[in-house]
C-alpha cells in the first residue's frame, strides 16, 4: 500500500517545508509513519500517549507515531480528513457535527467518560446544582450557549435567568468580579486558581445529565476498513500507556514537563491536572471493560444530550470494532 | 547646517538622552502605578514583575523567542520580497496595478480562523503557517506605500531621463527606486511589529514552542507575570526593529525631498470613468474567483473544509436552506459594520492626529513612539482583556480596540509623510519666519495626504481584522463569532461565507476611500494619478 501518494499539495507542501526549514523527524526504519492530531497543546491532558511513546510500545508494534499539537486555531477534522493524520482526538459533539457536515468519521475509543465541562465558582457565592445558576452572571464563550441550553432543559431551569457574559477562557473574569461563575473544564481553569492559592467550588455537568463523551478517539471509515492493523495497534498502545498514567500521575506529570521543556509547564499544575483527571476516565465501566470502553447505555445517554444540542445522531457514530481487537488483546 | 536638517521632520531623529530617559521613566512609571492600581485582578504585572519573571525563566523566554523570531524573520523577508515583485509587476504593466492591488488586498484580509487550519494541512508540523501567516501580515502594507512612492517623483525628472534618450528601466534605478525609498522605508517598518504577531498566532494553528504557545499557557494559567513578560519582550523586541529600520531609511534616505509640482490629470468624461470602474470590478472579481477554485485543487484540498466558489453559491443562493443561511449572516454583517466604522474612523483620526502633535511638540515622541510601536506589536490577545475591563464590552470597547488596531500603520505612514514635504517650501517658509503651525497648515499637511490616504486604504483589512477578533474574544457578536463558532462545529460553509463576506466588505471599504483619495489627490498629489 502506497502510504502518501505524490500530490500535488505534497509536492508544494514539500517546497514550502524546504524553505521553512523545519525540524525533520527521525527517519524510521521499516515503521509504518502515523499521525495521532491531539486536540490541544502538548500538556498532561495527553499524558497517555507520551507515555507510550517513551515505553517505545509503538515502535514494538511497528509504528512510528508523530503526536502533532493542537491549539485555538487548530480544528481537528481537516487534518483528519485529509488522511494527514490517521486518527483525531475529538469530542461526541464536535464529531456529530462534522458527520452533520459529510464527514464519514467514526468514534472509536473514550478517552473521557465523563465530560470535563464544569461550572467553576467561589465558596461566596457558590453554583452547586444547575438551579443556582438563576440570576448569576456566567461568563462563558457565547459558542457554549448550546452546552447551556441542553443542561438547562436537563435540569428544568429556566435560561433567561442567567445573564450570559461572552468572556475569554480565562479565571481573571471571576476573580475580578466581572462574573459569578464560569463555564469551563474541571482540568484547567480551576486547576489554574488552585495553585495561584485560590480555592473555588465545580459543579460538574456530568453529574447532572449532560452525557457528552470527550476526548474521543476519531478516524475515517476509509481508515477502519483499510488501516485496521495500525489503528489497533495505535490504541493498544494508547489503552497501555492510560493504564500507566492511572498507576503513576505523578510520574505522568513528570514526563510530560520533560518531554516538552519550551512549553515551560509547571510540575505542580500538571501534577494536580493529571489527578483531576482521573474520575473522568476511569469508571467501573473501564474497571470492568477496559479504558476507553464504552456500552449501548452510555451510548443512548448521549444521543439524547446530543439531541438537546441540536444534532442528530444514531448509535452508529460509535464504532467498538478495533476497540474489541484491543481489549481482546 | 542646513535647514532641512533642523525641521521638525526629524523626528525620531537622535535626541539628547536626558529625553528619552524621562520619556522613559514615564512609560514604566505610568505601567507600574497601573499595575498596582490593578493588582488582585489578574489582569496586568508591573514593569518589576516582568523583569523578575525575565530573570528567572531567560532561558525558556531566550528559547520561544528565538523560535518566534527565526519564523517573524523569515516571514518578513518573503512578505517583503513578495510586495516588491508584485509592486514591480505593476511597473512593467502599469494597467494591471489596480488589479494586483486590490487581488493583494483581497488575499491579505482572508481570516486566520480560515486560512490558519488550512496551512496547518497544506504544510504539516513544523513551522510553515507561522512563517506563511508572518509574511501574509506584512506584504500589504509595504506594497501599499511602495505603489505610491514608486509616483512620487517629480515630472521634470522623468523628462530629464527621458532627455537623455533613456527608457523605463533608467528612471526605475534613478528616479522612481530614490523615491520610493522613505516610502519603502516606512511599510518595513509597519511590518516588523506584524511579522512577530503573525509568528505568534501562526503558532495558535498548533505548535510545540514559541511565544504565541507560552502565551496561551499562561493565559489559561493566570500567570499574568508570564503573560506580560511574553507581551513586553514582543513589543521590545518590535520597537527594536522599527528603530532599526527606522534607521537604516533614515540613512539611506535622500536629504531634502524635491517639490513635485505635477500638473492636474487631464478630467475624464463622467461615463467613461464609471465604465472603467465596472470593467475594474469585473476583472477583479473574476481573477479572484478563478484564483479561489484554483487553490484548493492545486493544493489537493479536501472539499470537506476547503469550500469552493461553486459551493458558497450553493450555499447562500441555490441550496437548501439559503434564505436562513443568508438572514445569519446578514445580521452578522451588520453587527460587525456597526463596530468596525466608528472604529475605523477613529483610529484613522488619532493616527494622524498624534503625527501632526509630534511635529508641533517633537519631544513628545519619546513617549509617543514606544507606546505606539507596543500597542501594535502587544498580541491584541493580551491587551484585549485589559482594555474590555477599562471600557466594557459594549460599543466603546470594541471601538477602542479597533482604533488601537487602525492606528499604528496610519501614525507611522503619516509621520513618514509629513517627511515629504519639499526642501525648498520649508525654506520659504523659514524665510517668512512662519511658526511650526503655520508649516504644518501649509506645508507637511499637503504633502502627507498621499501617505496618508494610502494609509487609510491599507487600514481598512486592518479594521474588518480588528472588529473580528474583538467578536470572538470579548463580545460574542458579529462575524467574528461566528466564523469561530462554525470552524468548531465543522460548518465550513458559512466559514467560507464568512470569508467572502469579509473580502467584500474590506474590498468596498478600500474602494470608497480610493475614490475619495482621488478627489483629494487630484488637487493636492497629482503626481499620484498618472497612469
Amino acid at each position: 500500500m502506497i502510504r502518501r501518494p505524490m500530490t500535488r499539495r505534497g509536492v508544494l507542501a514539500a517546497g514550502g517545508a524546504a524553505l521553512a526549514l523545519p525540524a525533520l523527524p527521525r527517519l524510521a526504519r521499516a515503521q509504518s509513519p502515523v499521525t495521532l492530531q491531539l486536540s490541544w497543546l502538548h500538556s498532561v491532558q495527553f499524558a497517555g500517549s507520551y507515555i507510550a511513546q517513551e515505553r517505545g510500545l509503538w515502535a514494538d508494534a511497528g509504528l512510528d507515531v508523530s503526536l502533532n499539537p493542537g491549539g485555538p486555531n487548530a480544528p481537528v477534522e481537516p487534518p483528519v480528513i485529509s488522511g494527514d493524520a490517521l486518527v483525531g482526538i475529538s469530542a461526541a459533539d464536535y464529531t456529530a457535527a462534522a458527520v452533520e457536515q459529510g464527514a464519514p468519521f467514526k468514534i472509536l475509543m473514550v478517552a473521557m467518560q465523563k465530560n470535563p465541562f464544569v461550572i467553576a465558582s467561589l465558596p461566596g457565592n457558590p453554583v452547586d446544582a444547575p438551579a443556582d445558576l438563576q440570576g448569576k452572571r456566567l461568563g462563558m464563550a457565547l459558542a457554549n450557549r448550546p452546552v447551556l441550553e441542553a443542561l438547562c432543559t436537563l435540569n428544568d431551569v429556566d435560561i433567561d435567568a442567567i445573564e450570559m457574559v461572552p468572556t475569554q477562557y480565562s479565571a481573571a473574569p471571576l476573580l475580578n468580579g466581572e462574573v459569578d461563575c464560569l463555564l469551563c473544564w474541571e482540568t484547567d481553569l480551576p486547576v489554574a486558581m488552585a495553585i495561584q492559592g485560590v480555592e473555588s467550588r465545580t459543579m460538574l455537568m456530568a453529574d447532572f445529565d449532560y452525557s457528552v463523551h470527550s476526548q474521543t478517539y476519531i478516524a475515517t471509515e476509509d481508515s477502519i476498513a483499510n488501516r485496521r492493523d495500525e489503528l489497533v495497534a495505535l490504541l493498544r498502545g494508547e489503552v497501555q500507556g492510560w493504564d500507566a498514567y492511572r498507576a503513576d500521575t505523578d510520574a505522568a506529570a513528570a514526563l510530560t514537563v520533560e518531554t516538552f521543556p519550551d512549553l515551560g509547564l509547571d510540575l505542580e499544575t500538571q501534577e494536580l491536572q493529571a489527578q483531576r483527571q482521573v474520575p473522568l476516565m476511569f469508571s467501573d465501566l473501564t474497571e470492568a471493560n477496559g479504558f476507553g470502553w464504552w456500552t449501548d447505555d452510555t451510548v443512548a445517554a448521549n444521543v439524547e444530550t446530543l439531541a438537546l444540542l441540536g444534532r442528530s445522531v444514531t448509535p452508529d457514530l460509535w464504532d467498538r470494532s478495533i476497540l474489541e481487537e484491543v481489549h481482546a488483546g | 547646517m542646513s535647514l532641512a536638517a533642523d525641521a521638525p521632520a526629524g523626528v525620531g531623529a537622535a535626541r539628547p538622552r536626558g529625553m528619552t530617559a524621562t520619556g522613559l521613566i514615564v512609560i514604566f512609571l505610568g505601567w507600574e502605578l497601573a499595575a498596582r492600581a490593578l493588582a488582585g485582578a489578574y489582569l496586568l504585572a508591573g514593569p518589576t514583575e516582568v523583569a523578575v519573571y525575565l530573570w528567572q525563566n531567560a532561558r525558556l523566554m531566550g528559547r520561544a523567542l528565538a523560535e518566534t523570531l527565526t519564523n517573524a524573520a523569515a516571514g518578513f523577508v518573503l512578505g517583503n520580497l513578495a510586495a516588491v515583485a508584485l509592486a514591480a509587476l505593476a511597473l512593467i504593466v502599469p494597467r494591471a496595478e489596480r488589479a494586483i492591488a486590490a487581488l493583494a488586498l483581497i488575499v491579505f484580509c482572508l481570516p486566520l480562523v480560515a486560512t490558519g487550519p488550512i496551512l496547518r494541512v497544506v504544510f504539516g508540523p513544523g513551522a510553515g503557517p507561522q512563517i506563511a501567516l508572518a509574511a501574509l501580515a506584512v506584504y500589504f502594507t509595504t506594497l501599499v506605500p511602495l505603489l505610491v512612492g514608486l509616483r512620487a517623483a517629480p515630472a521634470a525628472w522623468f523628462d530629464l531621463v527621458a532627455s537623455y534618450g533613456r527608457g523605463r528601466g533608467a528612471a526605475l534605478v534613478h528616479v522612481r527606486a530614490m523615491s520610493a525609498l522613505p516610502y519603502l522605508f516606512a511599510g518595513l517598518q509597519i511590518a516588523a511589529p506584524a511579522a512577530i504577531l503573525g509568528a505568534m498566532v501562526g503558532e495558535f494553528t498548533g505548535a510545540e514552542r514559541g511565544m504565541g504557545v507560552l502565551a496561551i499557557q499562561a493565559m489559561r494559567a493566570l500567570d499574568v507575570e508570564a503573560t506580560w513578560a511574553l507581551a513586553t519582550l514582543a513589543a521590545v523586541t518590535s520597537i527594536a526593529a522599527y528603530a532599526a529600520l527606522g534607521a537604516l531609511g533614515r540613512a539611506l534616505a535622500p536629504e531634502a525631498p524635491p517639490a513635485l509640482l505635477a500638473p492636474p490629470p487631464a478630467t475624464q468624461a463622467a461615463g467613461r470613468r464609471w465604465g472603467d470602474q465596472a470593467v475594474h470590478m469585473a476583472v477583479v472579481t473574476a481573477a479572484a474567483l478563478a484564483l479561489w477554485q484554483a487553490t484548493p485543487w492545486l493544493l489537493g484540498l479536501n472539499a470537506f473544509f476547503a469550500k469552493g466558489p461553486g459551493d458558497i453559491w450553493a450555499f447562500l443562493v441555490t441550496g437548501a436552506g439559503a434564505a436562513e443561511h443568508r438572514a445569519t449572516l446578514g445580521a452578522a454583517l451588520g453587527e460587525t459594520a456597526l463596530y468596525a466604522v466608528p472604529g475605523y474612523l477613529a483610529g484613522l483620526a488619532l493616527g494622524a492626529g498624534l503625527a501632526m502633535a509630534l511635529v508641533l511638540a517633537p519631544a513628545l515622541a519619546t513617549v509617543a513612539m514606544p507606546v505606539a510601536v507596543a500597542l501594535r506589536s502587544v498580541p491584541i490577545v493580551t491587551t484585549a482583556p485589559l482594555l474590555v475591563l477599562l471600557m466594557g464590552r459594549g460599543a466603546v470597547g470594541t471601538t477602542v480596540i479597533v482604533a488601537v488596531m487602525v492606528f499604528f500603520p496610519t501614525f507611522v505612514a503619516c509621520l513618514h509623510g509629513l517627511r515629504q514635504a519639499p526642501g525648498q517650501a520649508l525654506d520659504v517658509a523659514d524665510s517668512f519666519a512662519a511658526g511650526r503651525l503655520a508649516r504644518l497648515v501649509h506645508m507637511q499637511v499637503p504633502a502627507m495626504l498621499p501617505a496618508f490616504f494610502a494609509a487609510a486604504r491599507m487600514a481598512v483589512p486592518a479594521a474588518v481584522l480588528a472588529v473580528t477578533v474583538v467578536e470572538w474574544l470579548a463580545t460574542g457578536r458579529g462575524l467574528g463569532a461566528l466564523m469561530a463558532l462554525s470552524a468548531s462545529l465543522s460548518d465550513y460553509g458559512t466559514l467560507w461565507s464568512c470569508v467572502v463576506l469579509v473580502a467584500v466588505l474590506s474590498a468596498l471599504g478600500y474602494a470608497a476611500v480610493g475614490a475619495a483619495e482621488r478627489r483629494v489627490l487630484s488637487v493636492y498629489a497629482a503626481e499620484q494619478l498618472a497612469r
